[in-house]
């Protein structure tokens, strides 16, 4: 007998979901910690956090937040670079670093045999640094060389300049890595001085994500955490980002086949109360495959391998971004077709829409604390946006409370088409007179480091 | 602690010819459903390239009971994520969902399985020749470095080998696909008699059994599968290709071709990888890019299909610093291995290090039921992970040494990927 296949199966039965509970404690040197006990597997993963990403950059030295988190590992306590990569290789522990725009972070796995080493390894690392001058001078060099190639993606060239567009006259208006320009002028004592004024436990939080017990771990951690912390100078340095008007920004990539774009502008806090709306809602305009977005541009059109757009936060501002690559004649097309669902996401949303977006939130709740990794970068988030410390609880409430009003009102009010910012980094022969016709505005030229260039007249 | 890796799982044979496996996990509720094809861009013919690929994208199309757009609307809505991916043997396709929604997974997968062709138009064809397109000008033509790994294949590899050709395929042979070739090459490949299925985590067995036979039973299996020509392979001498990309910085990759997956020097040959490039200690990493200084950075890796494989040294040459030199210290360091040989403690290390990533790969139920699948597809035993472990932590010093004689001695690819022209850009 032939199966009837017509109809979808419906979802059987209730899951069964227990949020890991999130316990925080301090240490006796005043750092905090926030921990979630994990047992499926013998694993521990740490978080160490500080507050000290590339918005703490100081003027004209962009990139030494990157800079010290680059040389945190070459070589601390009583081990030089080399034998401290050996000594937690050994131990099957792996560590890494890495630097945003507020936070820098150090991350430690290890198998729950290894715990104490592997701790007592990242204690040295966060407390004791050599930052010698041959370390110094081999990580800058690197780091040169690392902007160097950076600037050979497009994609790079593209997310760098939008941001720093968005972000303009903020400390977050400069890249991550820093400009050449400005590291080169970087110094060993810059990175020192970085340091003392950043890495004390008052500004480092700890995440702990594992098999282990709370008693175990406050003492092992009491051990080793043993720092004092120190005064810090005042470095919080945010400014009121002063907003472009909406423009199109032309970056010409010599024998480019495809032209980057990104679309959006200057958005509001992840702790105001329209984030729950703000993701439904981009979540059906460019969130996920079944998109407005990604089923225009992809799957109707054709024009590129994929189109996403997303709030992209950090402490103090977010911004809106929609971004993808088209081939090269499709440009122009590819921008009107973007304007066209930003026009049409603020006219109108579906109730069937909205409850698809709502169940794709909702549903995959579960499989966010599925790994050790996943479970701390949970964690992370509430420290690095200073969330509520229900906020995972609340969660599901928080989408399902979200109502069609609200979600329309940020459509109309939080789309702000008379900021959009544009992007486009491509061939200018196969790309310029493309944008010239759809575009009512100025066409400003940018070299690939964002310097505009001197006008050319057409 | 290698108790761990010792899962336990069903394994049945359905009627048609499909493998199913089994695997419980309760602690979370989600499931993972993942198929293996075994079939890959190496069972396309010259002219003719890029199709197992191009079905990776017309799989997600819909099929007769679901509509186009609606395959990755029904998992999303679900809760769900998925993909596919293709490679040089294989094609796999997955999605994890909420548990309670298996059975909407297992409705997709055979519903593709079994009627893709009753949907198939040359519409949806016509639009995703575009975003195969796109993705290839994305990926490899407008990317820096993009088709190293092309011209590697196709020069390792000779014309009329299965693996000449890049697995998105030749932008030529992709403008050109047609509707008949496209069903032709689905009739052949995607039956049951040719795929491995894993359901994995938060299921019962017996009643996840009765899911799988109630929606795959049903599909009829295909023909046999027309068996792989493989020519003669082995440069006579060594070969080397230069190309001109729009990068400010030169890259270098050597290339060997070495052994199969799963062949006999294939785990010694990834050991020998970690030992070279692994961390900072790494025998390359420390001469060219800590010591000398004159690599940005270098990797090594054993590369293996079903066919053969090959082992890939690649590093970034510093601003003003030549090819030939990060080429010289390169052959200079495998010579050091050769004559003194690696030590016990880097030996050691090594295997402490890969020993934990096992245990840190059983993380994500999406990678780890994929991996049950990998080696029931090509070992034919689903419990492969202590065997696979044990084929690295076994390895004593000598067989490690060894290598450079039995594989690193012979001619090989030097790709020299260079700026095509100074940029008349200033900061």
């Amino acid at each position: 007998m032939k199966l009837n296949r017509s109809a979808a199966p419906e979802a059987k039965g209730k899951l069964e979901f227990h949020l890991p509970e999130i316990k925080q404690f301090q240490l006796n040197n005043g750092l905090k910690v926030l921990f979630v006990e994990k047992d499926n597997l013998p694993i521990i993963q740490m978080s160490l956090i500080v507050n000290a990403g590339s918005r703490f950059d100081p003027s004209g030295k962009s990139g030494l937040a990157y800079l010290t988190s680059m040389l945190i590992d070459e070589g601390a306590g009583k081990y030089s670079a080399l034998e401290l990569d050996n000594e937690i290789e050994s131990l099957g522990s792996i560590f890494g670093v890495s630097t945003d725009s507020d936070l820098i972070y150090m991350n430690m796995l290890s198998i729950k045999d290894k715990f104490e080493q592997s701790l007592e390894l990242l204690t040295t690392i966060y407390a004791s640094p050599l930052f010698t001058d041959a370390d110094f001078e081999r990580e800058k060099k690197k780091l040169l060389t690392m902007i160097i190639r950076n600037y050979d993606e497009p994609s790079y060239i593209a997310s760098t300049n939008f941001r720093n567009l968005v972000y303009n006259a903020t400390p977050y208006d400069h890249p991550i890595i820093g400009t050449l320009k400005e590291v080169e002028t970087i110094t060993n004592n810059d990175v020192k001085h970085f340091y003392r004024n950043t890495f004390s436990p008052s500004n480092s939080h700890l995440i702990v994500v594992g098999s282990i017990t709370i008693p175990v771990l406050e003492k092992k951690l009491n051990n080793y955490f043993t720092s004092a912390s120190f005064e810090l100078e005042n470095i919080n340095n945010i400014s009121t980002p002063i907003e472009n008007n909406s423009n199109i920004y032309f970056i010409h990539k010599k024998g480019a086949t495809q032209s980057e774009i990104r679309v959006g502008h200057l958005s509001n806090k992840r702790t105001d109360p329209d984030y729950f709306a703000k993701a439904i809602l981009n979540s059906i305009l460019g969130g996920q495959f079944s998109s407005r977005l990604n089923l225009n541009l992809r799957e109707d059109k054709g024009f590129t391998y994929g189109v996403s757009s997303g709030y992209y936060y950090n402490k103090n501002y977010s911004y809106f971004q929609i971004a993808t690559s088209v081939e090269s004649k499709n440009t122009g097309e590819a921008l009107e077709e973007i304007k066209k669902e930003i026009n049409g996401i603020k006219q109108s949303i579906s109730l069937e829409e909205i409850n698809f977006a709502k169940s794709y939130l909702i549903k995959r709740f579960p499989a966010m604390f599925e790994t050790y990794t996943q479970t701390a970068n949970n964690l992370t988030s509430l420290v690095h946006y200073s969330l509520d410390k229900n906020y995972f609880n609340n969660y599901i409430q928080n989408i399902e409370n979200c109502t069609k009003d609200e979600i329309e009102e940020a459509a109309r009010k939080k789309i702000k088409t008379d900021k959009m910012i544009y992007v486009v980094v491509g061939d200018e022969e196969k790309v310029l007179s493309q944008l010239r016709i759809i575009s009512d505005s100025n066409i400003i030229e940018l070299d690939k480091f964002g310097k505009v260039k001197t006008s050319k007249s057409y | 602690m290698k108790k761990i890796l010792n899962i336990e799982y069903q394994k049945h044979t359905l009627q048609n010819g499909l493998e199913v496996v089994l695997y419980k996990d309760n602690s979370l509720p989600i499931v993972s459903v993942n198929i293996w094809y075994k079939v890959g861009s190496a069972n396309e013919i010259e002219g003719k390239t890029g199709f197992a690929h191009l079905f990776e994208h017309m799989m997600f199309q819909g099929s007769k009971n679901v509509p186009k757009e609606r395959h990755f609307r029904y998992i999303e809505e679900a809760g769900g994520n998925l993909n596919g991916s293709t490679s040089i043997d294989k094609t796999n396709y997955y999605e994890t969902v909420p548990s309670n929604s298996l059975e909407l997974a297992l409705w997709l997968e055979s519903d593709r399985m079994g009627f893709l062709l009753d949907a198939l138009t040359q519409e949806k064809l016509d639009n995703q020749k575009d975003v195969v397109m796109n993705e290839r000008r994305q990926h490899y033509d407008n990317q820096p470095y993009g088709l190293a790994w092309e011209l590697i294949f196709s020069n390792l590899f000779p014309r009329n080998h299965p693996y000449h050709w890049p697995t998105i395929g030749w932008m030529k042979d992709i403008e050109k696909f047609e509707l008949d070739d496209v069903k032709k090459f689905f009739r052949t490949y995607y039956s049951p008699n040719n795929a491995s299925l894993v359901v994995g985590g938060d299921i019962e067995y017996d009643a996840a059994l009765e899911l799988v036979k109630k929606y795959f039973e049903e599909i009829s299996s295909g023909n046999s599968i027309p068996k792989i020509q493989v020519p003669q392979t082995g440069l006579e001498e060594n070969k080397k290709i230069i190309h001109h990309d729009n990068v400010q910085l030169s890259k270098i990759y050597l290339a060997w071709e070495t052994t199969k997956l799963y062949g006999k020097d294939d785990a010694t040959l990834d050991v020998l990888a970690d030992i070279l490039t692994g961390s900072k200690n790494g025998r390359l990493f420390k001469s060219l890019v800590f010591e000398k200084q004159i690599a940005q950075d270098i990797a090594s890796f054993q590369y293996s299909g079903n066919l053969t494989g090959m082992f890939i040294i690649t590093a970034t040459a510093k601003p003003g610093v030549k090819l030939d030199e990060i080429k010289t210290e390169i052959l200079k360091e495998l010579r050091q291995i050769e004559e003194k040989g690696i030590t016990a403690s880097e030996l050691e290390r090594s295997k402490n290090a890969i020993t934990s990533s096992f245990i840190y790969s059983l993380q994500n139920l999406n990678s780890l039921v994929d991996q049950i699948n990998n080696y029931n597809t090509n070992l034919g035993e689903p419990n492969s992970f202590i065997f696979d472990l044990e084929r690295m932590t076994n390895l004593n010093i000598g067989e490690v040494n060894n290598m450079i004689e039995k594989h690193l001695n012979k001619p090989f690819i030097e790709l020299q990927i260079v700026p095509k022209e100074a940029e008349d850009e200033t900061e």
